[in-house]
């Protein structure tokens, strides 16, 4: 369980959060979402401790690191043990000179395996993320987009998490793609009971792999419902327009148009 | 090749040829030439009959000939043997000279861009004092002071080259050190040097090399143009541009003298720069 409790975050004067509060349960996801500049990639950074966030508290699968940073500021060593993140460029995300395996097995690091066990392990991850296993020997350059966002999937699931953040995981990619690895994300997470945190502008995406949904506006959260409230009874105006204008833009199942994700389908 | 039967086509990787073989290729046919020349030198050194040092009065100043093929200068040596030995020293010693100045001034554009802020503007100002001074003038100022010999050459010309070297790394491992991927090893708890050497090094390693074979070729000038002033390669040393030093009071009489080494200095840095435009085409068609 991931539990934030009131966390702030001020940058020259400038708040960017401002009394966040929420909690993951367990093998659940969260989707936040928000207009460009509401803050949801500062509140992933500040989760990761690269940002000099506030917190009166935060608990996290009984971590003693996370416990020993239970108010005040994140010091200390970067990344939340147990939590990887999932960046919105794959080509980005991956050191353009290695190959994809050695890209995987850079999150085991911390534990001091022999190599024999990484490449057991690389192998399963990408089997988990529907991969050939043998893209594992290929560079960035050489896999479509779609296979790089895997890959990077891969390194987070590699180091057995119990948290995974997604900043946009599917925006760089074109629609297909997005609903096959949307749907890869919901298997996995499935099998693993990993918590899932998901940086999203799709509703429809949202409304498809959601358990909850959290708004944020200008650093402030709007509403924190669960997903089937949101979409049905959003919890303020400005939720209600988001909800109706995603439904206008056809991305949101609706009577006219249908959904491009469908809840449960390809699981 | 083992492949998984799940029915989806993301599953296979792509099956045009793969990137790399096509980038070995290049890099074979881009490397070729300079190895082909290099190997014709060696062999043409040992195939030579001359000593570069030996003088032959009876021969002296005599022109181009099926014995001796540039003909030979005011002691009767060999030119063609003296052109031959002479690359040694230009571009042995240019290679030595931009080799040391490419590492002293990564070594330096790491530390500047990485170990904090004080070490950045302390290093980073002392280059920009280095770089006030035109390259050759300073060179000639620093070998004039320290005395003609090649050791001083060497230094003067790796202690005005090193700054190029050290502003690209900066820069461009400052722009690497932000990536995604970096962040990423960072999370994953990578020790600093282990960051440098597998994420950033490799990354300014292609603009490092094109910068390198960009200065090997103008040290090639830079060393020519010191010996040529008499304060690099001593006589009877063959080099070539105390060869030009050596045949300019001959010039009306016996021009080949100047001719070759002249085209000898010519070819040279073609040749490097042209390898390192490939270089730089490879790496820029990513």
């Amino acid at each position: 369980m991931l539990n934030i409790q009131r966390l702030g975050l001020s940058i020259n004067g400038q708040t960017l959060l401002d009394d966040v509060s929420f909690t993951v349960e367990p093998g659940e996801t969260l989707c936040i979402v928000g207009e460009s500049g509401s803050g949801k990639t500062s509140l992933l950074k500040s989760i990761q401790g690269l940002m000099p966030a506030y917190f009166e508290g935060i608990s996290f699968q009984g971590d003693r690191q996370a416990e020993i940073r239970q108010k005040g500021q994140w010091r200390g060593p970067i990344g939340m043990p147990g939590s990887r993140w999932v960046m919105q460029d794959p080509i980005a995300a991956l050191n353009p000179k290695i190959p994809l395996g050695q890209s995987i097995s850079e999150s085991l690091y911390r534990r001091s395996m022999p190599k024999m066990d990484v490449d057991a392990a690389v192998r399963q991850a990408l089997l988990d993320v529907e991969l050939n296993p043998d893209v594992a020997t290929r560079l960035p350059s050489e896999v479509s987009m779609g296979q790089a966002q895997r890959a990077c999937l891969a390194r987070a699931l590699i180091a057995n998490p119990s948290l995974i953040l997604f900043d946009e995981p599917l925006s760089a990619l074109d629609a297909v793609v997005q609903k096959q690895i949307a749907a890869t994300m919901k298997r996995i997470q499935l099998k693993y009971e990993i918590m899932y945190l998901i940086v999203t502008h799709d509703l429809g995406f949202a409304s498809a792999y959601a358990d909850q949904v959290m708004v944020l506006k200008n650093g402030k959260v709007e509403a924190n419902q669960t997903a089937a409230d949101f979409f049905h009874d959003p919890a303020s105006p400005y939720c209600r327009d988001l909800v109706l204008a995603a439904r206008a833009l056809g991305s949101l199942s609706g009577p006219a148009i249908p959904s491009s994700y469908e809840r449960g389908a390809d699981v | 090749m083992t492949s998984i039967e799940t029915g989806h086509d993301h599953l296979q990787p792509q099956s045009k040829p793969s990137r790399t073989t096509i980038n070995r290729r290049f890099k074979r046919s881009t490397l070729l030439m300079p190895l082909a020349v290099a190997a014709i030198w060696c062999s043409a050194l040992m195939l030579t009959p001359y000593d570069p040092n030996a003088t032959n009065f009876l021969l002296r100043l005599s022109p181009p000939s099926s014995e001796h093929w540039f003909g030979t200068d005011q002691l009767g040596r060999d030119v063609a043997t003296r052109v031959l030995y002479g690359g040694l020293w230009s571009i042995g010693l240019a290679l030595v000279i931009t080799s040391v100045g490419a590492v002293i001034g990564t070594i330096i554009g790491l530390t500047a861009g990485h170990f904090g802020r004080a070490a950045d503007v302390v290093l980073m100002r002392v280059s920009d004092s280095f770089f006030a001074f035109p390259e050759l003038i300073a060179a000639v100022t620093i070998a004039g002071l320290l005395g003609p010999s090649t050791s001083n050459m060497v230094f003067a010309l790796i202690a005005v080259s090193w700054m190029k070297y050290a502003r690209l790394v900066r820069s461009l491992s400052v722009s690497i050190s932000n990536k995604d991927y970096v962040l990423q090893a960072r999370l994953n708890g990578l020790p600093p040097a282990l960051i440098l050497s597998r994420h950033i090094l490799p990354n300014v390693l292609p603009n490092l090399l094109v910068l390198w074979t960009n200065g090997w070729s103008r040290s090639i000038l830079s060393i020519s143009g010191l010996s040529f002033l008499g304060f690099g390669v001593q006589p009877p040393n063959a080099e070539w541009g105390a060869m030009l030093l050596d045949g300019k009071t001959y010039m009306q009489t016996a021009p080949h003298l100047m001719i070759f080494p002249g085209l000898a200095i010519l070819f040279a840095v073609l040749a490097i720069n042209l390898t390192g435009d490939r270089l730089r085409d490879r790496l820029d068609g990513r």
